[in-house]
């Protein structure tokens, strides 16, 4: 079932067209990774599905609702962080939570609001003012307001901005928390193409305000060729190999001795045996189908 | 959800420091007066009243609490609508300025509800900075300087209305004060929807009040067609209730002019935040 689906949304600011054509489906359950390079239309398809931004075209519907009509019953069951979490930083944690939770639509008891902060691990700095905290904390406190109603939906747009590794991980096991063990269903928008890779199941990619790919992760990576980098001890050996015995691989230095190898069938071991043999002196193969390639390729077209 | 709101608005203002700028100052200026009447005003009324000591001769207590409120009320009503636009012109265009005007509009509440729920607030906050007003003004002077009749000049000359009807004068009085001060609550908080820090707001309902002043107090004919509607006209109008015989029609013709710029700029708050493409 989807529980997101965005037909042919476009937005014009006056001539400015920041989105012209974007279409995709989330379903039950994804973490639904959406990328696009900057100024791709990320932040005002995101801006549109939360009704920040009035679309100039298309239809956005949520549980099969349209958003426009049903704006309020939709926004009750959905949590969201938009860039970065913003609060009224003269009041206290637990006081903002309680403002967010007035207006959920849904009855949010003190207790609930305490079980959260506890869940997000701000127990003790509750009381404290907003002005006082991290950005990490704020990111933390965040979530915790995206979670407070319960939403069967949450859309977090760049969540991990700004944020230093450990805080990276700490939201990413959040989001992996959120989809093994409530069922939740997660858009993500991303710039940390690993993080999409590692969570998502399924994904769009967005450029110039147009759709350009969707669907699952693993089966989009696995459609690309495979890249491989190698770094050798012996250089000429492994030139020489590589002319006479691979013409069909695309090889570029990349620095000294290393080599980056493009291949479109996975010849990996016959390869690597050969190398062997010539006594190029392996020192090491990695693979590099990775979905920042997959990225770049569908971006630069 | 619109009551829910409006509690956490209330909740908004009363934790901001600057909702006690206002408060304060206008503590501070009430109790600067009552000192300096205090210290010198039987000079000061001596100097208002020496062109009539002449042909008449005053007996009893001229500088009394009533006469103490109508001066502060005539001082003060110019300068209280900057500490109310402080606080009335942050209320939209400061949640802008903070980005929690993401968080607000995300939430299952509608656009108008946001706007409804400010205005009220700000019409609570009004109200206390009003009510405050007339009580210091009032209340602290009588305390301090006793009761008795007031003796008002006006331009038909010297008025003496007897202390036993001042009490319904002084209510009606602060009462279209109110109205006056709501709605230039309402002018900042139309200005908010357009902005996006305080400072802009702020700054540009004290421009139109001083522009607007200035329109109506030019005698040229060419601003005569206009002066009737615009609210700066009718924001000394409480003044008209210390007259004798009180000009009903034109208080109650103050009253609705007021009345509907507050719906008008109402209306426009409404519609500017209902379109409006939240990009920040």
């Amino acid at each position: 079932m989807s529980l997101i689906e965005v037909t042919q949304l476009a937005k014009n600011f006056k001539s400015f067209h920041a989105v012209r054509d974007v279409s995709f489906h989330v379903n039950e359950g994804d973490v639904f990774g959406f990328l696009g390079p900057n100024g791709a239309g990320k932040s005002t398809t995101i801006r549109c599905l939360l009704s920040l931004i009035r679309p100039s075209f298309g239809e956005i519907k949520f549980f099969d609702k349209s958003l426009k009509e049903n704006r309020a019953e939709v926004l009750t069951k959905v949590g969201c962080i938009i860039e970065k979490p913003d609060f009224y930083k003269y009041l206290s944690a637990q006081r903002n939570l309680e403002i967010f939770a007035r207006i959920s639509g849904k009855d949010i008891t003190k207790r609930q609001i305490q079980e959260m902060i506890d869940f997000v691990g701000l127990n003790g700095r509750e009381g404290d003012k907003v002005s006082g905290f991290s950005h990490g904390m704020k990111q933390r406190l965040g979530i915790a307001q995206t979670l407070l109603h319960n939403p069967d939906v949450i859309i977090l747009d760049e969540p991990t901005t700004g944020l230093d590794p450990q805080g990276i991980i700490e939201v990413r096991n959040l989001i992996l928390r959120l989809r093994d063990e409530q069922k939740k269903t997660v858009l993500l928008s991303s710039h940390q193409l690993s993080e999409i890779e590692i969570i998502a199941n399924r994904m769009v990619i967005i450029n110039q305000g147009k759709t350009i790919v969707e669907g699952e992760v693993q089966a989009l990576l696995e459609k690309q060729s495979l890249n491989l980098e190698i770094t050798v001890e012996n250089k000429n050996p492994f030139e020489g190999l590589m002319l006479s015995k691979f013409p069909n691989l695309v090889v570029r230095n990349v620095y000294k001795s290393t080599y980056h190898v493009e291949m479109i069938e996975d010849i990996r071991i016959p390869l690597i045996e050969a190398l062997v043999n010539a006594g190029c002196g392996v020192k090491s193969v990695i693979p590099k189908r990775s979905l920042e390639d997959f990225f770049i390729k569908m971006t630069e077209k | 959800m619109w009551w829910r709101n409006t509690i956490n608005e209330l909740v908004k203002i009363a934790t901001k420091i600057r909702s006690y700028i206002g408060i304060g100052a206008l503590t501070l200026l009430i109790f600067i007066v009552l000192f300096a009447m205090k210290a010198d005003g039987k000079s000061y009324i001596g100097f208002v009243t020496a062109s009539f000591e002449q042909t008449l001769s005053f007996n009893g207590k001229i500088l009394n609490g009533n006469l103490i409120a109508f001066i502060i009320m005539q001082m003060l009503i110019v300068h209280v609508p900057l500490l109310i636009s402080l606080v009335t012109g942050d209320l939209l265009s400061g949640e802008e300025a903070a980005g929690t005007v993401r968080m607000l509009a995300t939430k299952p509440i509608t656009r108008t509800s946001i706007v409804l729920s400010k205005w009220f607030s700000a019409t609570i906050y009004t109200l206390i900075m009003t009510v405050w007003l007339g009580f210091l003004s009032l209340f602290v002077a009588k305390w301090m300087f006793g009761s008795g009749d007031l003796i008002v000049l006006n331009s038909n000359g010297l008025l003496i209305i007897p202390e036993a009807d001042l009490a319904w004068r002084f209510g009606l009085a602060l009462i279209i004060a109110f109205l006056a001060l709501w709605t230039v609550a309402t002018l900042s908080l139309a200005f908010s929807a357009f902005a996006k820090n305080s400072v802009g707001p702020i700054v540009s309902t004290m421009a139109v009040i001083i522009l607007f002043t200035i329109i109506g107090t030019l005698d040229v004919s060419v601003f005569d067609s206009i002066k009737p509607y615009m609210f700066t006209t009718h924001m000394a109008a409480w003044r008209s209730v210390f007259e004798d015989p009180y000009p009903s029609y034109e208080i109650l013709e103050s009253i609705i002019i007021l009345s509907a710029h507050i719906i008008i700029l109402l209306g426009i708050t409404i519609l500017r935040f209902n379109k409006k493409d939240i990009t920040s």
